[in-house]
């Protein structure tokens, strides 16, 4: 086995040099005297008319004051939250309550101790995502009010806040984030929520593939059992599989967040077809359009979906026999290894990423060696990893640009092309180097390529046939108004397209911060006349008369008592424009229905 | 892990029960007795999940100065002086000048307010050798640092951002509110029921209909072309993310080319950036150190105060702390060396388990339990098992359950616990010893709590009697002995919930003795009352037996 095979480019070092690490935003003012001293002073005071804003994530939780410019602080939760819950009454009642006291935990280490101020006199607003399940956010409300006694409550929509962010309030917002990607449009400050689309392929995916990949493609050294076995055995020799063992969560958190990133689209090549087996024993290779690398890159990734269940339950043995229990190794035999191989060795001749060595702790059976052992990641792992974020052609997960694209075939006609070029792309796996400028790219390349779905075979046997009508045919006229507003690279621009001069021109905000920065925004703006205060709550708790509610202007009297917590989904929604397109399998009415299930 | 026993706080429970203890959940309900407060108005167990707590100052945890609240918040909630922590590694970061005089000569502090030398200054790691000049950062005086770098806080792209973006939106938001939306009305929210409040005001300015929104009823719409807008204004950004590196193209670059993971910086230390700033681990800038607070607590219920420390910084001292250790005894579990075990079960396990530690199958232990009486009266104590499960399920279930898992709802405790039935007296705390009233309370114990005989396997009274009941007297401490019979086909842990009630003499009147916290001191006439609180007894993990020994009965 080859261990360090990527070429290194000789300008390495020059290129470094010049890299233009100084014209960075965030370099660029540092320095400059200000007077914004003295708008800070304004603020000086523990004035109860900062809020708290907690943009309360599965994984991750951004906390702080309303009126500043970054959070205060930001920190992991573990995984709170996942996209399903316990079917069984009683498993899912410990669920909740563990889930309760880990919510409260660290909602009173924000106030205690990240932001060091009393509940009691600070209104709070919670960014929320418009698939928060609800229970999670009622349990949120309960512990505010309840165990910290907080004064009121907003929750405010994260896309919509993460618009504020760039200073406008109609958008198409795509957050890519842990558990799923959402698209919701939003116009004039309101969501369309008729028109939200989701996929799974979001960061958790990108982690699971990341993973499997490492454990087909990686190269694992043990530490040497001695130290003149260290001397004496070439590294070749002790090179093996990775064991599934050192490949924990925050490994590969670190290698997904420290080493990833997104490679632009391959172009379409002869590679494809030297890939392709020419003795006709595998036929779904030979329908290939040339064109099209599409469905080979979707096995790709497929079968690290696959793995990902296996690779889970399973305890580590080899990569080998792993690939052999993926689903698509039974069905065809010959084919497995030997095809993701052939993908790798493509990508492996189009990466100029470095392999990275990284140190990991051994499985416990080789503790015995001396240290630790060292983790080998082809570059292009590090590059193509994010392959199955931008994988399309299945119904039930589309692409993230299919999702961004599906979404925007549900607004109503003369809609599109505003939201077309206001694309807002927020989440903490948009921070992936590249991410954007790839999403661009592929936005276009699904609009330019969807016809040629309906020549695809299906990906598997047991999945339906891609549609075979043209699915985005009535995006194509808007393809030159297509503007990612945080794009960092922004194409350039082709003489006349209007639509697309947004792109690139939000501030530089991360992608991952937006959300909180724009609910600190509403809370300086005091927008937020409608909230829930506490009183309201304890009322509904006490299961008491709805009628003494008349006095609090807010918009809750239309809700039956329990419900104090405003929720999209509880509402009915408005009716929309009739649907272009047959419904997708999410339910519209009621997505977060959905997912608490 | 060392047998233990926690207390329980009622206070994440929905009923006055305490969880079973093998759910995961229920160890948030139990603490060490050190951790928890006690409310003498409530008479009850106050945990730090339910206090209600008060910041009554501030202060930085490494120069100790006592920064005033009025200026916490425009600090941003970090020290102003001279306290850095390094970037890299978290350490504090020292001040030196120019010319270090020399290495190694008690640069230990921060403190460095009075280092000598050439300008300019820098901040250095001892630890990692991270310097800011590295960074850019140098000091023309070794004082007021961090007064230094917050003018640059200050004056970030973020925050100026955030201000043009405010004004960006104020005039809009001026301009609707005073067209109707100081307070929403009815009307206007029958329209559009989930409208995100925060923009309520916002929206409502707007166009009420729109094409697919609410009714769907299209407006005569003057330009077709451009397609129906908002009447926001165009927001120019002070600084647009397309004419920067960051994120873009350099950044791939970058990450192509890296040698080492460690170029990278780790999420952690970028995350709290709202702004696209560098990846590049040699771009992190030193941290200004987080204060903290002086904590006071309060009950939640009727907020009579439970902890309150002295102001100062350096005191670790409290003015008022009523801590749940001087009201309840405490306890202390262990389990006898396995020698001194006595064995009464049919046959042992397989391999003779009193060579190795740990809790077999199959085999009876005995425990002890210490309880030591805080107050300054004696107590009456009586101990007793909560079962939380009805016993009325098959040993099979017992065998299919697997520790932590999800069958447990079903489960009868593969064990059984026998505690000293009769309550025992506990001498008072620092007063006299030459208590003598306690030869009635030996062997009357060993009730037949959980025993009840399985398997063939009778239980003999008078052995129980030498293992189960009060064992030890000194001074405020009595040592009782419990029993544990484990299941042949136990697994997990053995965990119980036992339930402690003590009864000791009242009055209610003690105001100077406050701070001790103890309610008995004066003597006024005797009141007896009792107090009882849950307990979670942990002995320590079961060692299964042997896989192909359970067939074999
Ligand atoms: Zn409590
Ligand atoms: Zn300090
Ligand atoms: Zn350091
Ligand atoms: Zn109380």
């Amino acid at each position: 086995m080859s261990v360090p095979a990527t070429p290194r480019k000789p300008s390495h070092a020059a290129s470094v040099a010049a890299t233009p690490a100084t014209s960075r935003a965030a370099n660029a003012h540092v320095v400059q005297a200000s007077p914004h001293y003295q708008t800070t002073r304004r603020h000086s005071l523990y004035g109860t008319e900062d809020r708290v804003v907690i943009d309360p994530g599965s994984r991750v939780w951004k906390v702080g004051f309303s009126g500043e410019g970054r959070p205060r602080d930001v920190f992991s939760v573990g995984s709170l939250w996942g996209l399903r819950r316990a079917a069984e009454a009683t498993e899912r009642d410990e669920e909740d309550r563990v889930l309760e006291a880990r919510l409260q935990a660290y909602l009173r280490d924000v106030f205690h101790d990240s932001l060091l101020t009393d509940p009691k006199s600070r209104k709070v607003i919670i960014v929320e995502h418009p698939l928060l399940p609800l229970y999670v956010k009622e349990m949120l409300a309960k512990i505010l009010f309840g165990n910290l006694q907080a004064p009121s409550i907003s929750f405010a929509s994260s896309h919509l806040l993460a618009l504020l962010s760039v200073g406008r309030i109609t958008g198409l917002v795509l957050d890519c984030g842990n558990l799923e990607s959402t698209v919701l449009p939003i116009f004039a400050s309101r969501p369309l929520y008729p028109q939200l689309r989701t996929t799974p392929l979001a960061g958790a995916r990108f982690t699971a593939h990341l993973c499997a990949l490492l454990l087909l493609f990686g190269t694992y050294l043990p530490p040497p059992t001695s130290l003149s076995a260290a001397a004496n055995i070439p590294v070749a020799t002790r090179s093996m599989r990775v064991p599934q063992e050192v490949l924990t969560e925050a490994v590969l958190e670190e290698i997904k967040t420290r080493c990833s990133f997104v490679g632009e689209p391959l172009d379409p090549s002869s590679d494809m077809r030297v890939m392709s087996p020419s003795g006709g024993d595998d036929s779904m290779e030979i329908d290939l359009p040339p064109s099209d690398t599409a469905p080979s890159e979707s096995d790709f990734s497929r079968v690290s979906a696959d793995l990902e269940s296996n690779v889970e339950s399973q305890p580590a043995s080899s990569g080998f026999s792993i690939v052999s229990r993926s689903q698509i190794a039974p069905e065809r035999p010959t084919r497995g290894e030997g095809h993701l191989q052939a993908l790798a060795s493509m990508y492996t001749r189009h990466s100029t990423a470095t392999d990275l060595h990284i140190k990991v702790v051994p499985p416990v059976a080789q503790q015995a060696g001396t240290g630790k052992g060292t983790l080998i990641i082809p570059g292009w792992i590090r590059e193509r990893a994010a392959e199955v974020l931008f994988e399309g052609g299945d119904v039930d997960e589309s692409s993230v640009a299919e999702t961004v694209l599906d979404s925007l075939l549900k607004v109503p006609v003369d809609l599109r092309k505003t939201l077309a070029s206001s694309i807002l792309v927020i989440g903490g796996t948009a921070m992936l180097p590249g991410f954007i400028p790839r999403l661009h790219a592929e936005l276009l390349r699904a609009i330019a390529s969807s016809p040629s779905s309906a020549a695809r075979p299906p990906m598997r046997p047991d999945r339906p046939r891609p549609p075979a009508y043209d699915r985005y045919a009535v995006l194509r006229p808007l393809v030159p108004h297509f503007a990612i507003l945080n794009n960092p690279s922004p194409p350039a621009q082709p003489t006349g397209a209007r639509g697309s001069a947004n792109a690139g021109k939000a501030p530089a905000f991360t992608p991952a911060a937006m959300a909180w920065v724009g609910g600190s925004l509403a809370g300086s703006l005091k927008t937020g006349g409608a909230e829930v205060p506490r009183e309201k709550w304890d009322e509904a708790e006490a299961q008491q008369d709805p009628d003494d509610s008349a006095n609090f202007n807010i918009d809750l009297t239309h809700h039956a008592t329990p419900n104090v917590i405003p929720d999209w989904t509880r509402s009915p929604l408005p009716i929309g424009a009739p649907p272009a397109n047959p419904p997708p399998p999410i339910p519209e009415a009621s997505p977060r229905a959905a997912v608490g299930a | 892990m060392a047998p233990s026993i926690d207390y329980h706080c009622p206070c994440l429970a929905s009923s006055p029960a305490p969880p079973p203890p093998h759910l995961p959940s229920s160890s948030y309900s139990f603490h060490p007795l050190h951790e928890l407060f006690f409310c003498e108005e409530c008479d009850a167990v106050r945990c730090n999940r339910c206090v209600s707590v008060e910041v009554s100052g501030y202060y930085c945890p490494n120069c100790l100065f006592e920064v005033p609240s009025a200026s916490v918040r425009a600090e941003k909630n970090r020290c102003a002086r001279n306290c850095f922590m390094c970037p890299n590694c978290r350490n504090t970061l020292s001040v030196v000048p120019s010319d270090p005089p020399d290495m190694d000569d008690g640069r230990g502090s921060t403190a460095a307010l009075n280092a000598v030398g050439e300008p300019p200054f820098f901040l250095y790691c001892n630890h990692c050798r991270w310097d800011s000049a590295e960074v850019d950062i140098t000091f023309e005086k070794p004082t007021g640092l961090a007064a230094q770098l917050q003018k640059h806080e200050d004056s970030a792209p973020d925050s100026l951002e955030f201000e043009r973006l405010k004004e960006h939106f104020e005039p809009f938001l001026r301009a609707s509110s005073s067209s109707a939306l100081a307070g929403p009305t009815p009307a206007s929210h029958s329209h559009h029921a989930h409208v995100n409040p925060i923009t309520a005001a916002a929206s409502s300015a707007l166009a009420r209909d729109i094409p697919g929104v609410a009714k769907y009823a299209p407006h005569p719409r003057g330009r077709r072309d451009k397609g129906p807008r908002d009447e926001m204004s165009e927001y120019r950004s002070r600084v647009e993310v397309g004419g920067t590196s960051a994120m873009g193209e350099a950044d791939v670059d970058f990450m192509r080319r890296i040698e080492e993971e460690s170029e990278v910086a780790a999420v952690e230390q970028r995350w709290a950036n709202s702004w696209a700033t560098s990846l590049r681990t040699s771009d992190l800038k030193p941290l200004r150190i987080p204060l903290h607070s002086k904590k006071s607590k309060r009950c939640p219920t009727c907020r009579h105060i439970l902890i309150k420390p002295e102001q100062k910084a350096q005191s670790v001292r409290f003015k008022i702390k009523l801590v749940a250790a001087n009201y309840l005894p405490s306890m202390t579990v262990a389990l006898p060396r396995p020698l001194d075990i006595v064995r009464r079960g049919a046959r042992p396990p397989a391999d003779d388990p009193s060579g190795t530690p740990g809790l077999h199958a199959g085999s009876t232990y005995p425990f002890q339990i210490a309880l030591t009486n805080p107050l300054y009266d004696p107590i009456q104590v009586r101990l007793s098992v909560q079962r939380q499960i009805p016993p009325a399920v098959s040993a099979a279930a017992a065998a299919a359950a697997t520790e932590g898992g999800a069958t447990e709802k079903s489960r009868r405790p593969p064990f059984a616990v026998s505690l000293p039935s009769s309550a025992f007296p506990i001498a008072a705390f620092a007063e006299a010893w030459e208590y003598e009233d306690d030869e009635d309370m030996f062997g009357v114990d060993g009730d037949e709590f959980g025993l009840e005989s399985r398997d063939g396997r009778e239980t003999q009274g008078k052995a129980k009697s030498k293992t189960v009941g009060v064992l030890e007297k000194r001074a405020n401490v009595t040592i009782v002995g419990g029993e544990v019979v484990i299941g042949k086909d136990a697994r997990g842990e053995v965990k119980f919930n036992m339930l402690v009630s003590y009864t000791y003499r009242s009055d209610d009147a003690l105001p100077e003795d406050e701070v001790r916290g103890t309610p008995s001191r004066t003597s006024k006439a005797p009141e007896m009352k009792t107090f009882s609180f849950s307990t979670a007894v942990n002995l320590g993990p079961v060692v299964p037996r042997e896989e192909n020994r359970m067939d074999t009965d």
